[in-house]
């Protein structure tokens, strides 16, 4: 079917708009980084979309060379966060990932779990602010304000459903025959999910993680209640970064988040390959 | 090697029953088809007899020794699924020697073996090829071959020729054959075709709705059919059936103005001996039904409409409709070269001896009358 001029114009015209309002925030976070004070600060009046004269100095200016110095608009080195962040995602993905890919395999495979799914799935049917105040009070209680196994428990709570649906769906396109093969030729029920099902489900897993990655990476609500000075992790040490002075700055605000933009991307180029689902899906004739 | 005993299997999936109280012997070396239409419980049979699935009440022996309790990588079961599950993240090699490398076999045993097996089936030239670039062809062969390795005392193949295309298939069913002769295994073998089912099998177990309906050899199965649905199932075109009643020496069918035909004093009092019920269903195959365009001595008023005709090569099928009824169809397999004109009105022509003689309520076979 052929459209008409008008509408494909309309079309395309469309989907540029809808590109260009989301691009923008990258677009301007990007350019900020690079802008001199006089440039990112409103205090001018003046606009600049794209950066006159190009500068590194927001990058130097997160990573103070000497912390705690009274007079420095920015007293604390973004290196700590950084490494926080790491740690707290790195553990609390790496949970989530195992307990899901096992558990959603029992659900997928043996029909186990009762409603175990849904109860998983009810843990995001209300916004996280609903019980992070009572999580806080019971983390208080028990000494886990400000430490990364606090944050790895929530992190790892949270996304929990998450990897389990997504590891469902994946498993539920992997032919049950595949695993029975290899039981039907002596294999354990274990030895045939490490063997034939984990390898299969790969793109999923790697999909997964990453998507798991990005939700706690991204997370500022939660570590913003639950960290202080300890173990604050980079969302956090973004939005600590104003000043009486000049108010929020935003150009080094910029310089931390493009940084932080980093590691979530890397990994999306590492996982790349496997990204596209149903790549090793060709196991079956149907 | 193995002889199998199902003895009143029954397996159960929530209310609907997929397989009722089967009880069924294969013997050792033997080659038998389980044959019947999608989801009368095919797979589920095999799914039992490999262990994959336990029943919900009945036992399976092998050799004369209950193996319900007997994991299924313990039985000794080489076992070809449908879709042929070939493991699409290994090399064909991998795919292969999979069943082998969990016994714990030396590496030199475990090459031999592939190199074996791979000879058999002429795939040596793919075996560092990854399996996810196999034609179908050749991963239906991989998919024989990893269940062949470990030389299972039996072997279950399910639907192995359905994906193929049809030269191929009878390629591969020749191969098939070919390959069990060579090995001796015992095999089931799960198909809807009967072709395949008749050309293969020592016997054939028919099966519909979860019930076996007839177990017994191609010949019989086709010549004798225990009931309407094995006559049915079995042969192309499908079998003719009229409907009618028996009385005193003759048939009356329906769909014909005057449709009689009178059994020779001798079948007739064969007949009665076991007749107990005047309704009955006749059958008669397509290739013992002959058209003739004068009036025959056997019937009366057996008269038909050609509707339209398909010269097939070897043979031509005519399709009719009996002179008082369009909805009835009647296939005639004519010799070649026979040339009918639509519409022309025809008689219809069979021997007694090719008559089958079904009880309409209980649809199983009364009588077939032999010479």
């Amino acid at each position: 079917m052929v459209q008409k001029l008008y509408v494909r114009i309309l079309k395309y015209a469309l989907i540029v708009i809808l590109a260009l309002i989301s691009f923008f925030p990258v677009y301007w976070t990007i350019t900020m980084a690079f802008k001199p004070f006089a440039e990112w600060t409103s205090a001018t009046g003046k606009i600049f979309w794209a950066p006159n004269h190009l500068t590194l100095k927001n990058f130097k200016d997160v990573f103070p060379s000497t912390t705690g110095a009274f007079f420095s608009p920015i007293p604390e080195s973004a290196l700590p966060p950084l490494i926080h962040s790491f740690v707290i995602v790195v553990v609390a993905t790496i949970i989530a990932m195992v307990v899901g890919v096992l558990a959603a395999y029992g659900v997928s495979r043996y029909k186990k779990g009762g409603q175990l799914p849904f109860f998983l799935l009810q843990l995001r049917m209300f916004p996280p602010i609903a019980v992070i105040i009572p999580i806080m009070i019971m983390w208080a209680f028990l000494r886990m304000i400000d430490t990364w196994y606090g944050m790895v428990i929530i992190y790892a709570t949270v996304t929990l459903p998450f990897s389990t649906w997504l590891m469902k769906t994946f498993y539920d396109d992997i032919p049950r025959e595949l695993s029975e093969a290899a039981v039907v030729d002596g294999y354990t029920d274990f030895e045939a999910f490490k063997k034939v099902v984990l390898p299969l489900a790969k793109g999923g897993i790697a999909s997964t993680a990453l998507f798991v990655f990005i939700l706690n990476w991204s997370d500022f609500l939660i570590a913003y209640i639950i960290t202080d000075k300890d173990w604050a992790t980079i969302p956090v040490h973004i939005n600590k970064l104003q000043t009486a002075l000049v108010g929020q700055l935003y150009g080094p605000k910029a310089a931390l988040a493009l940084i932080a933009l980093i590691p979530p991307v890397v990994f999306g180029i590492l996982i790349q390959k496997y990204l596209v689902r149903g790549l090793t899906f060709g196991a079956i004739k149907k | 090697m193995a002889h199998i005993r199902l003895e009143n299997l029954v397996k159960r999936f929530g209310k609907q029953t997929a397989v009722d109280s089967l009880s069924l012997e294969i013997k050792d070396k033997e080659f038998i088809a389980l044959l019947g239409p999608s989801g009368c419980g095919k797979t589920t049979i095999m799914n039992m007899i490999s262990g994959l699935l336990q029943p919900d009440s009945g036992k399976i022996y092998f050799d004369g020794i209950e193996v319900n309790d007997v994991p299924p990588g313990k039985r000794g079961v080489g076992f070809m699924f449908q879709n042929y599950a070939v493991f699409t993240h290994m090399t064909v090699y991998e795919n292969i020697s999979f069943g082998l490398e969990v016994q714990k076999i030396d590496r030199a045993d475990i090459d031999r073996h592939v190199r074996e097996v791979t000879k058999l089936l002429q795939i040596k030239h793919l075996l560092s090829m990854k399996a996810s670039k196999l034609s179908i062809n050749d991963m239906q062969k991989v998919a024989l071959a990893r269940s062949m390795i470990t030389q299972p005392r039996i072997f279950l193949l399910d639907e192995p020729l359905s994906n193929l295309d049809a030269a191929l298939r009878s390629i591969m069913r020749a191969e098939l054959k070919r390959i069990q002769q060579e090995l001796g295994q015992t095999t089931v073998y799960v198909t809807h075709d009967q072709v395949e089912a008749m050309s293969l099998a020592n016997r054939i177990a028919v099966m519909n709705y979860a019930v076996l309906q007839q177990y017994d050899t191609p010949h019989n199965v086709y010549n004798f059919p225990k009931n309407l649905f094995v006559a049915n199932f079995l042969g192309s075109p499908t079998i003719n059936f009229f409907d009618g009643y028996y009385r005193n020496g003759e048939f009356r069918l329906k769909g014909f103005n005057k449709g009689r035909f009178i059994l020779s004093r001798k079948n007739k009092a064969a007949l009665e001996s076991e007749l107990t019920h005047e309704k009955i269903m006749l059958g008669i195959r397509p290739e013992h039904l002959k058209l003739k365009d004068t009036k025959t001595d056997m019937g009366e008023g057996l008269n038909a409409k050609v509707i339209s005709y398909e010269p097939l090569g070897s043979k031509v099928i005519v399709y009719l409709h009996p002179d008082a009824e369009p909805n009835i169809i009647i296939k005639s397999s004519m010799e070649k070269g026979y040339k009918p004109r639509v519409g022309d009105l025809k008689y219809l022509e069979f021997t007694e001896n090719h008559l089958y003689i079904f009880n309409k309520e209980t649809t199983n076979l009364v009588k077939r009358f032999t010479l």
